[in-house]
């Protein structure tokens, strides 16, 4: 049986913001249908990488591909769904004006009725005509996730998702990651939550001064095991 | 297209249902009207008529300048402006959406700026509203194509409400010049001068096909 096929592949990723240096020699291959942590500190270059992998930045050193190195940078933006810190939202839409207009931004054949789909498929079309500014924090980021599933793409890139969810809020989330890695996607997600890490995740990774530090898969993501793994990586003993 | 019409939709649907930037806008040019009323009545028909070419261009860019400051600050909040930049498309097409839609901002303005005018300076004004509106529209172009793209590079910067009228004013000297010019012959003879119209239409051509060439990279972090 042949490899899978990588989704995200960096090579020597390096992004520098003057002379502070964010991320720095980075490699890194994601199996299509995989879903990968991204772990570290604060400060640690995490966002920053999600954001080279959006195509919201580019790579101030090595290469990057996600999906065919023969896309151009506009196609590539279009394979990727992104969910970031904050939830790109316009206060002043509705639910479903934030969706259509989303949609129509991806170019999706029938904006109305994917809005529609993704209302429902997230519990939300009873406040669909609500302004979006109205939202609280959970529901607002059930429709910001909805928003980077409007172009139904292949790789899904999440910053910090569960941040400021209640209980129930992030169970359905997990559920919803659940959902999309069982869909095939391939899944990026940020978090600092290391359970949250070995319970959803194939594979680890644990940034540090923009650099990978650890890697896990398999066995190696069990809770106690990560737990270990993070704190040698990213706390040493003096 | 389809993203240019999308941005172009939402921004419109946007002001309209705020209208924080039309009503700052349009206040602000009609208290400029005013102000001058009341600080350099014109003696005569004569006189106003050399006044009012200059207060309209004047009053309007300056407007202008205050909407399009507050163009980005829209897409400031929950960092809207990453998710128009992840769209899968040429990003010259968000400023074509954006710009066009600053445009039509600017030009209503202009409109009723030229009404009060005209009244407050007893300028007939009305008499070319067709050859005027033309004027305007052109000049309600220069104005959102350089300053959509000026609005997208000082959104990012720590003092974004200097640093748009520092970068943007200079750029603005030929819109303003052959504003005044191509109004002050409308109002003398009648017709449009054809010298101060190419002017403003090559600083047209020139601003958009910049803009649109250059937002790829404004975008980019």
């Amino acid at each position: 049986m042949s490899p899978p096929e990588a989704a995200v592949r960096a090579r020597g990723l390096g992004k520098r913001f003057g002379p502070v240096v964010a991320l720095d020699a980075v490699d890194l291959d994601v199996p299509a249908g995989a879903t990968l942590a991204v772990l570290g500190p604060n400060g640690a270059g995490k966002s920053t990488l999600l954001r080279l992998l959006a195509g919201l930045a580019r790579p101030s050193l090595g290469s990057l591909c996600v999906g065919s190195q023969r896309e151009s940078r506009p196609a590539a933006r279009g394979r990727v769904g992104y969910v970031g810190h904050a939830t790109f939202l316009y206060p002043a839409l509705s639910a479903r004006e934030n969706l259509v207009f989303a949609a129509r931004l991806y170019g999706v054949a029938d904006p109305a009725a994917r809005a529609g789909a993704l209302l429902a498929a997230n519990g939300l079309t009873s406040v669909a005509d609500r302004r979006a500014g109205s939202f609280s924090r959970g529901m607002a980021q059930r429709l910001a996730i909805a928003r980077g599933l409007v172009h139904d793409p292949a790789v899904v890139l999440l910053d910090e998702p569960f941040a400021g969810l209640d209980r129930t809020s992030a169970a359905r989330l997990a559920d919803a990651l659940r959902r999309l890695h069982a869909e095939g996607r391939t899944l990026v997600l940020v978090t600092h939550e290391l359970g949250v890490a070995s319970a959803l995740a194939d594979l680890a990774i644990v940034l540090e001064r923009g650099r990978i530090v650890h890697r896990a898969a398999g066995a190696e993501l069990e809770a106690a095991t990560l737990d270990a793994a993070y704190a040698r990586a990213v706390e040493p003993a003096a | 297209m389809n993203v240019l019409l999308a941005v172009l939709w939402k921004d419109l649907l946007s002001e309209w249902r705020s209208r924080d930037r039309a009503v700052a806008m349009l206040l602000f040019s009609l208290l400029v009207v005013v102000i001058f009323h009341f600080s350099l009545p014109p003696a005569s028909p004569d006189e106003a008529r050399t006044l009012a070419p200059g207060l309209l261009w004047v009053a309007t860019v300056f407007a202008a300048l205050l909407g399009l400051g507050r163009a980005f600050a829209l897409e400031l909040e929950n960092d809207a402006l990453s998710g128009l930049a992840l769209a899968p498309a040429d990003r010259g097409w968000i400023f074509l959406g954006k710009a066009l839609a600053n445009a039509v901002l600017i030009f209503a303005v202009q409109l009723v700026t030229a009404a009060a005018l005209g009244l407050a300076f007893d300028v007939p004004l009305a008499e070319h509203a067709g050859r005027l509106a033309a004027l305007l529209a052109l000049g309600a172009l220069g104005l959102a194509g350089a300053g959509t793209l000026f609005g997208a590079v000082a959104v990012r910067t720590r003092f974004r409400e200097l640093v748009l009228p520092l970068l943007l004013l200079p750029l603005l000297v030929p819109v303003v010049v052959a504003g005044v010019r191509a109004t002050a012959t409308l109002l003398e003879t009648g017709a449009l001068a054809v010298e101060p119209l190419r002017l403003l239409l090559v600083t047209d051509a020139v601003f958009w096909i910049g803009s649109y060439v250059l937002f790829e990279f404004v975008l980019d972090e």
